[in-house]
């Protein structure tokens, strides 16, 4: 049987134009809406469950309900504790093994029981941008989020739209922008449902721009 | 009849820009600015409603949100508040519950039977006989208001676009923009606080808008400072409803541009109540007479709006708004005669029906007039204060309850005329020194020395609540003084009590009008002081909310499997199950069973439960939730296993692979996977936190797909790179890891549920919907075929695999659940272990049989009761299809134990009455119960 390439196909129907970056069919729509939504799902990422305030805990050095950028097996990686003893890292779409295979290499410096399971085909990850992003979150999400209350780099639990998520503030080029990861089954009620909420605010649907997990947005696609 | 006067300074509406809207059918004028009722007296409108229970005329009484005389159908939106919604061009405003016509009512009909119709009658009317009372709903319906939803022009919003919510975290909640209102918001954000401002009216402004020159001043000067102070979120048009624990607040916000109704849950720190005073009616005959009006909604229409209420009036003043409610007419050109109750003028009664036509004073004079004012005192709108613990007394001087605001927490406050007189600069100044308060008291400010707001001053008022005739106490019911004292006279001598007999208090105005009268009239006629009589109680919601803005949104999850738009383009039948969205058939779920039966078919099971274990001890953590026993299973093997609860009832079951020395993964049924992830959870963290195990949800992480049938192995084959899959390389209750089309990380369980043999892939998500394809492609020659939910229910019971939760119920011990022999007494401890070896000798209660239905291929309804010989009730039937393979109904039943013999004859009662004998079957499976072929 002749074999094809694979195509991976995540949790949220790309909104056309359908290109592939990475093997993952992704979206090419370009928005320059002041809110903008789009699917991050393709973004590499790995869970790690190890003892809050472990050895392993001091070699990710985040802090609870924060982020940290780092730069580690050659790629630049997103790492946020959003629960405590437990941390969702994130790395560029197809560097999951490469995230892995670091994490597995600093749980093994450690005496303590660690699980680094790879979830990039497991969570749906979406990213909302723009002034207006925690008034559409006021409306689906209970938790303050205020810059006094949830600043740049703060990492969430809670539930968005009735749904399980972590709420991860993530500026981009100065701008207010939210990285939200929801089990993969309910991504694409999540996209819908944040849709639904920002229309008042004009949001849009917008494609992935590699690297993801930067601060800055890619111009060049 | 125009009645618009000509440009007032404060009026609100916008004389460039005129409109139309139609009322009952008929086009009328008005102003952008105008609100329906406004719009209609401007018309020389009088009457717009008609009353609850005789269907008397209705006018304005209060021009504001409040008024009970001025509920309209607009559109399709029945209870529109008319005298507060702005009207807006193309608006279709009908009048309701009339019939055939506003001035024509045959409902009004009643006032003829009002002898018959005293307070309480319907408790004492529609008790018996019984058998009537829906005769009697029938006829209660077509006479009490509450409005259609549906009839006349559909709003351009759908139901789903109605209503939303919004959750705030203001550091402070000022409730109520009047003056006192604005200066705490503005003094608070100053001092650094977020600051939520919420106004009932269109406006911020409060009694200030309709004042004189003065107060138009200060009002431009206030709104001018919140306008320019960050951190001030004003929201006008919207209400607080309640105040709950933790200051929670809930606030419904009307008339946005994108939603017509939105409720607000708001998280403050300090809440501000500063709702100000409401007017209060006086009682007296003819009351209700359209042209009756307090003084507000006199200089509302008046100075806002620009409509003279009447050409010639009578004031009945207690205060200085009445004066100068009085002078505001005069200038309006309209004749007024003033009756001071300062003193002692009174009015004994209102003459007219459809309009006021002439007053009889206290003197004995009557008056002509087509508009009486009555300016005779207020009430304080302590709602949300008792909410938070108040207990308001019942002030002598000012005549009207005042809030103690000893008794309230530290993290509310009041400010502005709820607490007390005063001129407009005390009222800020108040305003200014609580802002400043609540700002401390949230920790924004960097003043922290407490300042105590200095007191306002208490104003003396005469106490007038009723004069000397009966008249109307609450206008939106229908409930006279004299029903009240028929209430106390019957022994209802308690607020409480004569409130619920009355339903005095209970309609829209929700008591904000007529509590204080309701009290005062209730001590009088018991004799008591006001003080001892006490109010009756505020509770949640303020003001009447419509049930679509609790319910917000629809926000209903669903899941989806990685393979859902391909069972969609695939004509497939959706089931919701849970959260999920399955695929229930794609047309013929019976040739669906027969192409598993007869070559191979593939099924999306991606909802079933898949718990990734990690850890030394996960062994330990199953035999400990397990019945069974788990301490050898080998790396590469699977093992079937029942978790029971503490009481020894089923709660879940699935098999278990070792993947690697310390890797397992769990399988759980499809509803019990957050269940069941919690219960682990649970005893690893409170239980046996010492257990070294990592428990982590991965049902999603995979997409799970089942290769059934007897050629299973031979499609498996063509797609898997990297296993051997012959049948002593990969042995039934076995598991493999390794690539499928390509895809590496994947996971190969051989098990079966549909008794055929059978592989379960867990492939890595993404690349679910390409391996299914691969397999489809794969098995083409081989017959191969999606086959549904239903596809695979009829072949788990025609080899008699049960579903717990169907099969199970809340009592079933597992036991009951034909699992004896996987009940491992002789391990140490397992969850459940007391209750299954002390309470559940095997044979108590009920037990899961299956049954062989006479006629055959009868089958049963599931959930259709046995019975025994005697005809009592021993069980009932949990699952139940017609069996292709068999040709006959297969049936898995609960029966009591000592009918679960084999050959035991029970009574199948059907749905349809009657009734059909059916026998216990020697085991569950009616199909290859030797289990040869799932082990092929």
């Amino acid at each position: 049987m002749p074999e094809t390439t694979p195509v991976i196909h995540g949790p949220v129907a790309p909104a056309p134009p359908v290109g592939v970056l990475a093997g993952w069919a992704v979206s090419r729509r370009r928005s320059g809406a002041a809110l903008t939504l789009s699917d991050h799902s393709l973004l590499a990422k790995a869970a790690v469950k190890a003892p809050w305030q472990g050895a392993l805990a001091d070699v990710l050095a985040v802090p609870f309900a924060g982020t940290l950028r780092r730069t580690a097996a050659s790629t630049e990686l997103l790492l946020t504790q959003p629960g405590p003893g437990e941390w969702l890292v994130l790395a560029p779409p197809g560097e999951q093994t490469a995230l892995v295979t670091w994490l597995e290499r600093c749980a093994a410096d450690v005496d303590e029981l660690v699980s680094v399971l790879d979830v990039t085909h497991g969570l749906c990850l979406v990213r909302l941008t723009g002034a207006a992003a925690p008034d559409l979150l006021a409306k689906e999400c209970a938790l303050d989020l205020s810059e006094r209350r949830c600043p740049d780099r703060t990492a969430l639990r809670t539930a968005v739209s009735r749904v399980a998520a972590d709420i991860i503030r993530d500026d981009r080029d100065g701008n207010r922008s939210y990285l939200l990861a929801c089990e993969r089954s309910s991504g694409q009620y999540l996209f819908d449902s944040l849709l639904d909420a920002g229309a008042e605010y004009g949001v849009e649907v917008t494609g992935f721009e590699p690297p993801g997990v930067t601060e800055q947005t890619a111009r060049a696609d | 009849m125009s009645m618009r006067l000509g440009p007032r300074v404060g009026e609100v509406i916008d004389r460039d820009e005129p409109l139309s809207f139609t009322w009952n059918g008929r086009t009328y004028p008005g102003y952008a600015g105008d609100t329906i009722a406004s719009a209609l007296a401007a018309c020389g409108v009088r009457v717009f409603s008609r009353s609850f229970k005789y269907h008397r005329p209705r006018g304005l009484l209060t021009a504001s949100h409040l008024d009970p005389g001025c509920m309209v159908q607009v559109d399709d939106e029945p209870n529109v508040r008319g005298a507060h919604r702005r009207v807006r061009p193309g608006m279709d405003v009908r009048s309701q519950d009339t019939w055939p016509t506003l001035s024509f009512d045959v409902k009004a009909a009643n006032e003829l039977a009002r002898r018959m119709l005293p307070a309480g009658f319907y408790y004492k009317t529609f008790m018996s006989p019984g058998w009537l009372w829906p005769a009697y709903e029938r006829v209660l319906e077509r006479f009490a208001h509450g409005g259609v939803v549906g009839p006349g022009k559909v709003s351009a919003l759908d139901g789903n676009e109605r209503y939303d919510k919004r959750h705030a975290h203001p550091d402070v909640l000022v409730a109520g923009g009047g003056p006192a209102g604005m200066a705490a918001a503005v003094t608070a954000a100053r001092s650094g606080c977020s600051v939520m401002l919420v106004e009932e009216e269109l406006e911020l402004g409060g009694h200030l808008r309709w004042g004189d020159d003065v107060d138009l001043t200060a009002l431009s000067e206030l709104r001018g400072r919140v306008a320019a102070t960050p951190g001030i979120e004003v929201l006008t048009d919207a209400v607080v409803l309640g105040r709950y624990d933790g200051n929670e607040i809930s606030v419904l916000q009307r008339g946005l541009p994108h939603v017509a109704e939105r409720l607000v849950k708001a998280r403050a720190r300090t809440l501000v109540a500063a709702p100000g005073l409401i007017e209060r009616p006086y009682v007296f005959a003819g009351n209700d007479v359209p042209g009756v009006m307090l003084s507000t909604a006199v200089r509302r229409l008046v100075n806002l709006h620009a409509v003279k209420p009447g050409d010639r009036a009578v004031v009945l003043t207690a205060n200085a708004d009445g004066d100068a409610t009085a002078l505001d007419l005069e200038r309006a050109g309209v004749e007024v005669t003033r009756v001071d109750a300062r003193r002692g003028g009174d009015v004994t009664r209102a003459l007219g029906r459809g309009r006021v036509r002439a007053v009889e004073l206290g003197d004995g004079r009557r008056v002509e007039c087509d508009l009486l004012v009555t300016a005779t005192g207020w009430t304080s709108a302590v709602s949300l204060l008792t909410m938070a613990g108040d207990q308001p007394r019942y002030d002598d001087t000012a005549a009207r309850f005042r809030p103690d605001a000893s008794r309230l927490p530290s993290d509310v406050m009041a400010t502005g005329g709820v607490v007390g007189d005063g001129s407009c600069a005390q009222l800020v100044a108040h305003g200014e020194a609580t802002g400043r308060e609540a700002a401390r008291r949230s920790a924004q400010s960097s003043v922290t020395a407490s300042a105590a707001p200095p007191p306002l001053p208490v104003e003396p008022h005469p106490a007038l609540f009723r004069g000397r005739t009966h008249g109307m106490v609450d206008f939106s019911e229908d409930v006279s003084s004299k029903d009240l004292f028929t209430a106390v006279e019957e022994g209802f001598r308690c607020p409480e009590l004569a409130k619920r007999y009355t339903t005095a208090t209970m309609g829209p105005a929700q008591g904000k009008l007529e509590s204080v009268n309701v009290v005062a009239i209730i001590a009088e006629a018991t004799g008591a002081a006001i003080a001892e009589t006490g109010t009756t109680t505020w509770r949640p919601p303020y003001a009447p909310v419509s049930l679509g803005a609790l319910a917000g949104r629809l926000r209903e999850p669903t899941r989806l499997s990685p393979l859902a738009s391909w069972h969609h383009s695939h004509g497939a039948a959706p089931l919701v199950a849970g959260a999920w969205i399955r695929p229930d058939h794609y047309g013929d779920p019976v040739a669906e069973a027969a192409s598993v039966r007869d070559g191979v078919g593939i099924i999306d099971v991606t909802p079933i439960g898949k718990i990734d274990l990690r850890g030394p001890d996960v062994s330990r953590l199953l035999n400990l939730v397990y019945v069974n026993k788990w301490s050898k299973l080998e790396v590469g093997r699977v093992r079937y296993g029942v978790m029971c609860g503490e009481d020894g009832v089923v709660i879940d079951d699935g098999v278990t692979g070792r993947l690697a020395e310390d890797r397992y993964l769990m399988s759980t049924t499809s509803s019990g996977a957050v269940t069941v992830w919690e219960w682990l959870e649970s005893w690893l963290q409170t239980e046996r936190p010492q257990w070294r195990v990592h428990a982590t949800p991965v049902t999603t992480s995979y997409a799970s797909i089942n290769v059934a049938g007897p050629r299973s192995r031979d499609l498996l084959a063509r797609v898997v790179d990297d296993v051997d899959v012959a049948p002593e390389a990969f042995p039934y209750m076995h598991v493999r890891t390794g690539r499928l089309a390509g895809v590496p990380g994947c996971v190969v369980w051989r098990i079966g549920f549909t008794g055929e043999l059978s592989f379960e892939l867990h492939v890595p998500a993404g690349y679910g919907l390409h391996v299914w394809e691969r397999l489809l492609e794969a098995g083409r020659d081989l017959g191969v075929r999606p086959f549904g939910v239903e596809a695979q229910r009829i072949l788990r019971l025609e080899k008699g695999h049960l579903i717990v939760g169907q099969d199970t119920d809340a009592t079933t011990k597992a036991y009951g659940a034909a699992l004896d022999g996987l009940v491992k007494l002789d391990k140490d401890d397992f969850v459940g272990r007391p209750e299954l070896s002390w309470g559940g000798q095997p044979g108590d209660g009920q037990r899961l049989v299956g049954l062989r239905m006479s006629p055959d291929s009868l089958v049963p309804a599931e959930g259709s009761q046995l019975l025994d010989h005697r005809g009592l009730i021993c069980g009932r039937v949990t699952s139940s299809r017609l069996s292709p393979a068999l040709g006959r109904a297969v049936c898995l039943a609960q029966v009591e134990a000592a009918l679960a013999e084999p050959g035991r004859q029970v009574t199948v009662r059907l749905v349809d009455g009657g009734t059909a004998r059916a026998a216990v079957t020697e085991q569950l499976a009616q199909v290859d119960p030797e289990g040869v072929r799932l082990r092929a």
